[in-house]
């Protein structure tokens, strides 16, 4: 018990600190003093700037990073596969098309985008299951399925691009120049996903069970599951309008989260949420500080890490 | 329960459940026996709502089974399978829990009710001792128990299962069986299992459905129903009966 509080504590400490550190530095520095008098004087010229450039992307990140990572223990839990991450199954990709391919084609529909991001989410998602349900959702074959439709969306994708339509942050995942306006969209969207997800836990729980004795307590097993993709997709596809595709969190944060506050969904779904807003704030922070002028973007620093600890992950397998 | 005409194919073609007619008497064990591939636990997933049958229907108290709403279902039946998964990170007492699933909405709280369901279901397979402990630290034959008590939490009429003794040694077969028939005496549950061992189905059971190729050939005493005779014709193998003070009636095949 004392390890999961602590575990809270310690993530929620560095999700602030990081918060405070991401917001002061930069090509404007302030100290952490002149932050705090600051924070309410709106005539500080600096403070200002702050709010208006750095505050939003800092709230992306969390969101995105929160949104992802549960996104990524709904998915595990209905698949049953502690592989499966909206990334690297297509669910990214797919709303990322629907997404690009408003924009480009029917930009009058703009306004709809993030219904349209959620729809192809959606397909995608309907794909693999459709197309692993017949080997009893066998680990190994959804995750290659997954790893087909995530290639045919990418690929459509890019041929839209070479076909000439705007790419400007829609398919690598790009953090920088957001706006209050991705902000009401992703803090939106995201918290009634996170809010479903957050009730839904005893579904999950129950989903750890196999399908036969899920049932034969009365459980109603497809109907639960179709809900939780549904929550899962609503989750990817509204951080990938605003933030592009990062792969890899759904995998690294609810292993690492698993670890510190065991399997019960309960504790996990919340401890996930804050562990992956933590680490996809810490990688945007560092990638863009670290190098700079030069940026480095979230989803790449995510994938150097991810690669070595996927590769880790199959060989303890 | 009756079962009247049913049909079931896994692919189609194959008959597995070919016309299928029978009754499962009420407050008895019934086991069915038969050769592998029979159609044995077939049945038993028709009756569990695992098979729809193509043709024909399975009631429960006149109504059709897949009348019933899930909750409705599993408050009336309860099934145990032969292998399970086990869960990571899980304590017996929250999986015997799930066992009250039938009984519980989103808005009700673990009640009085559930807590007393769950003691009598561990109290009844021996597992009060183990209550606190994780699934992962127990013996074949306790994680088998483990399942049967989260079946007895949802207070069912009828329970079901499935090759119980398939994968334990016979100290833990013996231990299940004798539970089986605890259960059945002491609180009048209808039981029915698949079993193999036909001394253990002579032995344990009131009522016996013998299957061949989807069909059953013979049903009703044990003592009734098999025979040399009928040895020789579902199994193919020639056996030699004897009675026994002790053991009751017993069978040892001889040669194929």
């Amino acid at each position: 018990m004392t390890k999961k509080i602590f575990s809270f504590i310690a993530v929620t400490v560095l999700l602030v600190l990081t918060s405070i550190y991401a917001a002061t530095t930069g090509s404007i520095q302030m100290s952490f003093t002149d932050f705090i008098t600051n924070f309410f004087n709106s005539d500080n010229a600096d403070m200002a700037a702050i709010k208006d450039l750095r505050f939003p992307r800092i709230i992306v990140a969390i969101f995105a990073g929160a949104a992802l990572s549960v996104a990524g223990v709904l998915l595990q839990a209905i698949l049953r596969n502690p592989l499966a991450d909206a990334g690297f199954i297509g669910i990214s990709a797919g709303a990322a098309f629907t997404k690009l391919f408003i924009v480009s084609f029917v930009p009058t529909l703009f306004f709809f985008t993030p219904l349209a991001a959620f729809i192809g989410g959606a397909l995608a998602c309907f794909f693999v299951f459709l197309l692993s349900w017949k080997s009893g959702l066998n680990p190994l074959k959804l995750i290659l399925v997954g790893i087909a439709i995530n290639a045919m969306f990418s690929g459509l994708t890019e041929a839209m691009i070479s076909f000439g339509a705007s790419a400007t942050g829609s398919i690598t995942s790009n953090l920088s120049l957001k706006t209050w306006d991705d902000v009401s969209l992703i803090v939106t969207y995201g918290s009634i996903g996170l809010l479903l997800a957050f009730i839904l836990y005893a579904s999950c729980n129950v989903l750890v069970l196999s399908d036969k004795t899920a049932k034969s307590v009365g459980f109603n097993v497809t109907g639960a599951r179709i809900f939780i993709a549904t929550v899962a997709v609503l989750l990817a596809a509204s951080s990938v309008v605003v933030a592009g595709v990062i792969s890899f969190v759904g995998i690294l944060v609810p292993h690492i989260a698993r670890r510190l506050v065991g399997y019960d969904h309960k504790v996990l779904i919340p401890f996930t949420a804050l562990l992956g807003a933590f680490i996809i704030l810490l990688a945007d922070t560092l990638g863009r500080t670290l190098f700079s002028p030069m940026e480095v973007p979230a989803s790449t620093i995510m994938a150097i890490i991810g690669g070595p600890f996927l590769i880790f992950l199959l060989r303890k397998e | 329960m009756e079962i009247k005409q049913v049909v079931v194919s896994h692919d189609g073609t194959t008959r597995h459940l070919n016309a299928v007619s029978t009754a499962i008497p009420k407050g008895k064990v019934t086991t069915i026996i038969g050769p592998n591939g029979c159609g044995k636990s077939t049945l038993l997933s028709v009756m569990s709502r695992n098979n729809k049958p193509l043709e024909g229907h399975a009631t429960l108290e006149n109504r059709d089974l897949l009348e019933y709403k899930p909750k409705e279902f599993a408050k009336k039946l309860a099934i145990v399978y032969q292998q399970n998964d086990i869960p990571a990170d899980l304590t017996v007492e929250k999986l015997v829990m799930y066992g009250r699933m039938p009984h519980t909405s989103l808005f009700k709280k673990r009640a009085e009710e559930d807590e007393e369901a769950v003691t009598w279901a561990l109290t009844c397979t021996n597992l009060l001792e183990k209550r606190h402990n994780d699934l992962s630290a127990l013996s074949g034959g306790e994680r088998q128990r483990v399942w049967i008590a989260m079946a007895l939490a949802q207070k069912s009429e009828i329970l079901c299962l499935d090759e119980p003794t398939t994968y334990l040694d016979i100290y833990y077969q013996l231990e299940l069986l004798e539970l089986v028939k605890q259960l059945n005496e002491q609180y009048g549950l209808t039981i029915v299992m698949v079993l193999h061992d036909i001394n253990q189905a002579i032995r344990y059971s009131d009522h016996i459905i013998l299957m061949k190729a989807g069909k059953i050939i013979a049903e009703g005493e044990p003592r009734d129903v098999i025979t040399k005779e009928v040895i020789k014709e579902v199994y193919g193998v020639n056996s030699v009966f004897h009675e026994d003070e002790q053991l009751g009636l017993y069978m040892m095949p001889l040669s194929i």
